[in-house]
């Protein structure tokens, strides 16, 4: 069956776990375009009998990685406690209206990149540790603490709610 | 109190613990109320993330991620079809399309083919939703599709693995069954029954989505009697 058409069936999770790294679902969709395009492009890097979607997990990964440390270079005056503030009186904020964004995106996005991602690929993606690890190309050890502290990090900006 | 921490918490929470690591949570857990309560916590908080997210792999593909796999699919060398698909026109035909990127928009219309595409999600449809539906793993005789694992994925919901014409993992969504992966299946008769090259990585699907382990003949037709509740 051709590599397309392997793409299309995981297609839908690869948009869902660039919507769970992006700040909203057009950054998330220009991601996955972006990791569909190099996917394609670098196919022959692929090795068949291993795992496509793991393959394509890490590919927009890294570019999503690569995009977040330009933009952080680009912004540094965010400060980034401000996401925490408004958790949880998020009905009072006009910044609400106009932002769209959940108490869980919200929440999402304050998460360091590498909780994030971690999070993003154990607990949206269903990936298990071992699978998720070789993603992120860091040692299970590595994986479960970024899992508690990104957990941690959750509950406590989206308060009871979670 | 207890030597119970929160990565092992988690851990359960992600089906990640052993079996005797877990019973002795558990037992951990109906002993301490603020330990099950912490527990609770940390399955709300993957429901809430994971049902939150859920819906973006329900929608439509936007068209220019559909346009760069058509165009990409035109261009390269086709597979070719293998014996193993003769005599399997209408698997062959899905095959085809599906190979060519060329037939989303023929899929869709329910003409008999096992998956069909609807809003950009493959679903199971004809003799396949039929036999996710109704077959039971432990008596299926000599039909033409062949249910193997049944399972509880991770998050919750019935999937099933199948072989045929088409093979792959369908999982539970509403009334139906959406097809997470579609591979080139072993067919059907004894002379195309030897392992498909889909095994390993239908297994490998089955291995990402599995909460637990599968269930034996007698969860099989508990769940096909709730419904795939």
């Amino acid at each position: 069956m051709s590599f397309e058409h392997d793409l299309l069936a995981i297609l839908p999770r690869l948009r869902r776990f660039a919507a769970s790294l992006s700040r909203d679902r057009a950054d998330g969709d220009d991601l996955c375009q972006a990791a569909l395009e190099r996917a394609l492009k670098a196919r022959d890097q692929w090795q068949p009998g291993t795992r496509l979607d793991s393959w394509i997990y890490r590919i927009m990964r890294n570019l999503w990685i690569d995009e977040a440390r330009a933009r952080q270079r680009a912004a540094k005056t965010f400060a980034p406690a401000e996401a925490g503030e408004h958790v949880g009186h998020a009905g009072d904020r006009d910044i609400e209206a106009h932002v769209h964004l959940s108490d869980v995106d919200r929440a999402m996005q304050a998460l360091p990149d590498e909780q994030r991602e971690a999070i993003a690929l154990v607990l949206v993606e269903g990936l298990s540790y071992k699978e998720a690890a070789a993603v992120l190309g860091v040692p299970m050890g590595t994986l479960t603490s970024r899992l508690v502290r990104g957990r941690g990090a959750l509950i406590e900006l989206m308060g009871e709610a979670a | 109190m207890t030597d119970i921490d929160e990565a092992m918490l988690i851990a359960l929470v992600d089906g990640e613990l052993d079996e005797v690591t877990r019973r002795r949570v558990d037992r951990a857990v109906a002993d301490d109320p603020a330990l099950a309560e912490r527990l609770a916590m940390h399955r709300r908080l993957r429901e809430r993330l994971a049902g939150h997210y859920a819906p973006i792999a329900q929608e439509p593909l936007p068209d220019a991620m559909r346009a760069l796999l058509e165009e990409s699919a035109k261009v390269t060398p086709l597979v070719r079809s293998t014996p193993r698909w003769r005599g399997w026109a209408v698997g062959g035909a899905i095959a085809a399309s599906l190979v060519m990127g060329l037939g989303l928009g023929r899929l869709t219309g329910g003409e008999g083919g096992p998956i069909g595409l609807h809003d950009g999600v493959m679903v199971a449809q004809g003799d396949l939703a039929q036999a996710l539906d109704t077959q039971l793993a432990s008596a299926q005789g000599d039909a033409a599709i062949r249910i193997g694992l049944t399972f509880q994925r991770k998050g919750g919901g019935w999937c099933r693995s199948f072989d045929g014409a088409v093979a792959g993992v369908a999982c539970r969504e509403g009334e139906g069954w959406q097809v997470q992966q579609a591979l080139p299946g072993a067919g059907q008769g004894s002379a195309y029954r030897q392992a498909s090259s889909s095994d390993a990585r239908v297994m490998a699907t089955v291995d990402a989505l599995i909460d637990g382990a599968p269930v034996d003949a007698a969860g099989e037709g508990a769940a096909r009697a709730k419904g795939w509740r």
